[in-house]
């Protein structure tokens, strides 16, 4: 056994060796007191506020009145579960809401990573810095503004119609009615809105990138396009492939916010999701336990995608969250 | 992280939506006061009758009066007393007052009662969270106000209804202390059983002081909404039937009524406000005149919902052809209040469902200066057959839900109640509503107008705001709303006009606020969403002309699945036991 | 980056530019359209649909209103204390966090990984939460209510510790030698190597804090200690011409609820703006220059 600990704390990098486990802690101590010592306030922070209300997580096993508290409520096992997954509209939900952030993922994510490395090529500084400055800008609009001027554009005596008339002589589309445009315009408003904040990241971690390596590349003949593949992309890939990992952890979610604002029941059969579903639920009875269950089965799925993702990740790279 | 945020927001909306319907139940027509006003100075042994507190017996009133309630006298307190008083901030005091003490009002109350509130307001639009944070706590202030009572499937009670602030012990039950001590509110009650009826929980408890609007003029505020200038110039009557309302919207459509020679008029739409809780309701106006609703409603004490009655389709029939026809908006799906606006400004939109107060007040202001002969009239709810009458139209009850009630932790329960008893006095009723006489209002020939510190506010503030500043009758609180104030309030005659025509004779049609029992209550949920969901989508799509109105006999197939007959058995046996109270 | 010139190099440099001319112009809309509604008559605006090119009409109106506001400037003194002491206090607790998650040889490293993961999945809710921070450790009402129940974002977490991972072991062998603990290796390697990243979170906790208002609204009863956007949504809703307003006697006080609403944005969002450009310098290239040499 306590061979086994040390094969498995020791991941494949040190020879094995025979140590007793309490010998193996106060070996660890010893190095990194320091180090057990500055964990010591986070690890505090998170045992205060996050796992001393987690008991709450009960809540989706009950039948919670806000009046009798967590601890008077009467315990109803999977009855909010089952009252979820017996929706009439319950496979609808899941669907739309995986579908959204399968899109997303391909298209969404990629974005802004590809905006850092262009703005990387810029040459003028100042240029440069403009760029970044403005298209992070959209960030902090409000989504009720940005919906509300897509609303506008977007009708059929809107702008976007207007030009596809006049230009292109195709007559008006609503757009917002018709089910197949909702998802990308979903996701397309929404890379819009956040590629240039989402891009931050990557152009920093771009500036840690050590400049012999393009140095010693440009020495090799590396075309442009050569040292970003070669040079840039690994040397940012630690970044994408954590936030990647996280990211895949997110399947489930779908705020309800702008999906609100967008949709209406034309478009509900790819629209409504599944945090728009329980949000109308909610305003007919607020049921705390309704939506604690369901947001218990999102995290469930999401955390299991989380740990496949990170199994998947430690096998084909190096970078892993654990 | 993600699911926190999940809930917190749901909360979030859920608050907004509550504090949204609050927001638009303004007007009830406050009830005549009752002309003989009772001296301040005590009057001895002022024997206001027994009412049973119990719905057991009807209402005879019993004669054993051991010793009838105490009238009232001022001040209650001969010391300066503080109660704690929870309320949601309401937006309109939230721009003029930074605390409720400021409002002239409860001024006047102290210096009255010798009682001072020490308020607990919850920020602007977030009462529902803070609520239920607040009782979370069980750190309970003397008196809460909150919709405790609110309409069934309300979002500001939890299943059980206010039965069960009561019996975990939150507030209080008040049928003998008001017995008790308040004269006032047990006349009140005393001379409208009905009103009673609606405030009282299913066992027949009373938990609150309540908010109530006493004159049909106040509970009708939401109609159909045509341009008048353009029937006029038009030479056409105001529409009464659905055939005169083809008419009209056929010719709103062709013969160019707002005169820019381009054929860019929409003559209706049926969009209303939040869109996303009500889908295509706006068309509910019409389907009145089939003698249904669209979703529950009552048939002489039988509940009914719209959906599985045969003449839905012919509604949906009729509102499929206008929409081909291109007499509805073709965007009227995707509509929100931005688009709206701007297509009634923009001189597009022929007509519409709206409220006297936000739709024509606020339009017609709006475009006095730029186009003095824009009007919007309100028009009656129409019928299938000329000279009949409408049966249903929007009419809310006298009772929104919204109480005051006396917490399990108040000390001065006496005091409380005697507190809260005054704002149903002639003298009250006058304070809430009217303010200060000499400073909010002057009586002219026995009737209380307001003075230009609310009409015309040296602020420059909107009168709603300026009025908020005053008095509490523009929002709901623990009194009697008089119908003089919304007189005033609908400045223009086009409002008050809409609002007659709009008010229904025989309205007899609407669920009051029935209450769904514990068990039942998540079963219904989830029903009452699947069905309004599916319904939505269907209607929707059956307007526009996507799906034939044949195909609605295969939704409500769906519906029957979903579990929509038993929907209906539920609310019955709440209907039912509303109505043996 | 340098590198050979060439024809296809300024294809590329040609293409790039315009693309991200087109894109800013993209971005920047929303703000114009927001500046522009901001000055506008509010009833010209009501009517108006399309691409704001200009204001119309002028009228400052919109901002006397939001600006008149007493809470105002109390929004704006508290929103600032929350910023500061908020991020600084984020700072130092992701920072530790990240440096003792990154070390190689540290025992209980994954544990303690999963188990803060695990609280970005799972969480016992608002009212739980409530109880703990506003009854149980009584900060009611009280600034640290917001500040100290958002100490640390894992994500941000996360992101540090990901750079701190990628620093050259080199590094910190080199400061091993000369005697260096734990602290100082942090002080002095780093917190200098990662800058960018050290940017970035700034940047991030502070837009966090800046834009929060929900804890506030949990917690906070006195007005008095209301950040910006609590004081701002309450000026949101209150102006939304969804409000009962009333007919001809008011003309100008009535139709501004529009107009309001964008003077509000950008009044709560500007400041912030700013933080971005100014923090824009740490992103330089070759702070790791003769770092790692022999």
């Amino acid at each position: 056994m306590a061979t086994q600990v040390a094969k498995r704390v020791n991941r494949g990098k040190r020879i094995v060796s025979h140590i007793g486990l309490g010998q193996m802690i106060a070996k660890d101590w010893k190095r990194n007191k320091y180090v057990y010592l500055m964990l010591l306030p986070v690890i505090i922070y998170y045992l205060v506020f996050h796992y001393g209300p987690m008991y709450g997580v009960i809540i989706a096993f009950q039948d919670y009145s806000i009046t009798k508290g967590v601890w008077g409520s009467p315990w109803i096992g999977l009855e909010n579960f089952q009252q979820f997954f017996s929706g009439f509209h319950f496979s609808r939900t899941v669907i739309n809401t995986l579908a959204i952030n399968v899109i997303d993922l391909l298209f969404g994510f990629p974005a802004p990573i590809v905006l850092a490395l262009l703005i990387n090529e810029i040459h003028l500084n100042p240029f440069k810095r403009l760029v970044q400055t403005i298209t992070y800008m959209p960030h902090f609009v409000s989504v009720v503004v940005v919906v509300g001027i897509l609303v506008d554009f977007l009708a059929r005596d809107g702008v976007i119609n207007n030009v596809l008339v006049v230009i292109l002589g195709i007559s008006p589309t609503a757009f917002l009615q018709q089910p197949e445009w909702f998802r990308w315009l979903f996701v397309g408003s929404g890379v819009w809105q956040h590629i240039g904040w989402g891009s931050i990241i990557y152009l920093a971690a771009i500036s840690a990138i050590d400049p012999e390596q393009y140095e010693a590349a440009m020495l090799d003949g590396a075309s442009r396009f050569q040292q970003i593949r070669h040079v840039t992309l690994p040397g940012i890939m630690p970044t994408i492939i954590i936030l990647l990992i996280l990211r895949v952890g997110n399947m489930m979610t779908v705020g309800y916010e702008k999906i609100l604002l967008m949709y209406n029941p034309m478009t509900y059969e790819t629209a409504d999701v599944i945090s728009t579903y329980v949000y109308r639920q909610g305003i007919l009875q607020a049921d705390y336990s309704f939506s604690a269950a369901v947001g218990l089965f999102n995290s469930v799925i999401n955390f299991g995608l989380l740990i496949f993702a990170n199994w998947f990740s430690r096998r084909v790279s190096e970078t892993s969250l654990w | 992280m993600n699911r926190k945020i999940t809930r917190r927001e749901f909360l979030r909306y859920a608050g907004l939506a509550a504090g949204a319907t609050v927001l638009a139940s303004c007007g009830a027509p406050p009830q005549a006061p009752p002309t003989q006003a009772p001296p301040l100075a005590t009057a001895p042994g002022a024997a206001a009758t027994q009412v049973p507190t119990k719905a057991a017996a009807t209402v005879p009133p019993a004669t054993q009066v051991p010793a009838g309630p105490e009238p009232l006298t001022l001040p209650i307190v001969k010391q300066p007393m503080t109660l704690t008083y929870w309320v949601e901030t309401n937006p309109n005091v939230a721009a003029v007052a930074k605390n409720y003490n400021e409002i002239l009002c409860y001024q006047e109350l102290e210096k009255r009662t010798g009682i001072r509130l020490d308020f607990q307001q919850s920020p602007v639009g977030q009462g529902l969270e803070t609520f239920n944070l607040m009782i979370a706590s069980q750190r309970y202030p003397d008196m809460i106000e909150f919709g405790f009572g609110g309409r069934a499937g309300g979002a500001s009670t939890p299943p059980g209804g206010p039965a069960k602030y009561l019996k975990d012990g939150v507030i209080l039950r008040l049928n003998d202390l008001i017995d008790k001590y308040a004269p006032n509110f047990k006349k009140v009650m005393a001379d409208h059983p009905d009103w009673r009826k609606q405030i009282i929980t299913d066992e027949g408890d009373i938990y609150g002081f309540p908010f109530i609007r006493g004159d049909p003029f106040l509970l009708t505020y939401t109609g159909p909404i045509l341009r008048g200038d353009w029937l006029e110039k038009l030479g056409l009557k105001v529409p009464t039937t659905l055939d005169e309302w083809y008419t009209v919207l056929k010719a709103f459509k062709e013969k160019d009524p707002n005169g820019n020679g381009k054929a860019d008029e929409i003559p209706f739409t049926p969009f209303q406000n939040p869109k996303y809780l009500q889908g295509v309701r706006g068309a509910a106006a019409f389907i009145g005149a089939w003698g249904m609703q669209v979703e529950f409603y009552q048939d002489k004490g039988v509940v009914k919902h719209g959906a599985l009655q045969p003449g839905f389709k012919d509604f949906l029939k009729l509102f499929a052809q206008w929409y081909k026809e291109g007499l509805i908006d073709p965007d009227f799906v995707t509509y929100d209040r931005k688009m709206l606006d701007a297509k009634v400004t923009g001189d597009q939109l022929g007509s519409l469902i709206g409220n006297a107060g936000s739709a024509i007040g606020n339009y017609m202001g709006l475009m006095a200066e730029k186009n003095p002969k824009f009007k919007l009239i309100g028009a009656p709810y129409p019928v299938l057959k000329a000279g009949q009458k409408p049966t249903i139209g929007q009419q809310d009850f006298e009772f929104q839900g919204q109480v005051t009630a006396i917490s399990t932790a108040n000390k001065r329960v006496v005091e409380s109640i005697k507190y809260l008893d005054y704002a149903y006095s002639p003298e009250g009723t006058m304070l809430f509503n009217f303010g200060v006489e000499g400073v909010s209002y002057k009586m002219v020939d026995g009737y209380p107008k307001y003075t230009d510190l609310v009409m015309r506010s040296p602020d420059k503030l909107p009168v709603a705001q300026a009025m908020c500043k005053y008095f509490r009758s523009s929002f709901n609180g623990p009194f009697i709303q008089d119908k003089r104030y919304m007189e005033q309030y609908y400045e223009l005659p086009e409002q008050r006009d809409a609002v007659k025509n709009w008010v229904v004779e025989k309205n007899d049609t609407w669920l009051p606020a029935v209450t769904v029992t514990q068990d039942e209550s998540k079963k219904f949920a989830t029903i009452s969403n699947d069905v309004t969901t599916r319904m939505d989508e269907a209607i929707a799509k059956i307007i526009v002309g996507q799906q034939s109105v044949d195909s609605w006999d295969q939704v409500v197939q769906q519906l029957r699945q979903m579990g929509i007959e038993d929907a209906v058995k539920i609310q019955q046996g709440a209907l039912d036991r509303y109505n043996k109270r | 980056m340098r590198h050979k010139g060439g024809f296809g190099d300024l294809l590329f440099g040609v293409a790039n530019t315009l693309l991200m001319v087109g894109l800013m112009i993209v971005t920047l809309y929303p703000l114009l359209h927001i500046a522009f509604a901001s000055v506008s008559d509010p009833a010209t605006l009501m009517q108006y649909r399309g691409i704001l090119l200009k204001p119309l009409g002028f009228t400052l109106e919109a901002y006397r209103r939001v600006l008149d506001n007493p809470m105002i400037m109390i929004g704006y003194r508290n929103t600032l204390f929350y910023v500061i002491v908020g991020t600084a206090l984020n700072l130092v607790m992701t920072t530790l966090g990240a440096y003792a998650l990154s070390r190689r040889n540290l025992l209980f490293k994954n544990v303690i990984m999963l188990m803060i993961l695990f609280t970005m999945f799972f969480s016992g809710g608002l009212v739980p939460t409530f109880l703990l921070v506003g009854i149980t450790l009584n900060m009611m009402d009280t600034p640290w209510a917001l500040i100290v129940p958002a100490a640390i974002s894992t994500y941000n977490l996360i992101i540090m510790r990901t750079a701190f991972e990628a620093v050259p072991v080199a590094l910190e062998e080199a400061a091993r030698i000369d005697g260096a603990n734990d602290f100082q290796i942090l002080w002095r390697v780093y917190l200098p190597v990662c800058l960018p990243t050290l940017a970035v979170m700034t940047l991030f906790y502070a837009v966090a804090h800046w834009n929060s208002f929900f804890s506030a609204m949990v917690y906070l009863r006195s007005r008095d200690l209301y950040p910006l956007q609590l004081v701002l949504r309450e000026i949101l809703i209150t102006n939304s011409t969804d409000v009962m307003l009333t007919g001809i006697s008011q003309t100008d006080a009535m139709p501004i609820g529009e107009t309001i609403k964008y003077a509000t944005i950008v009044v709560a969002t500007l400041p912030i703006l700013c933080v971005y450009p100014f923090l824009q310098r740490y992103f330089v290239k070759g702070v790791m220059i003769g770092a790692v040499k022999g």
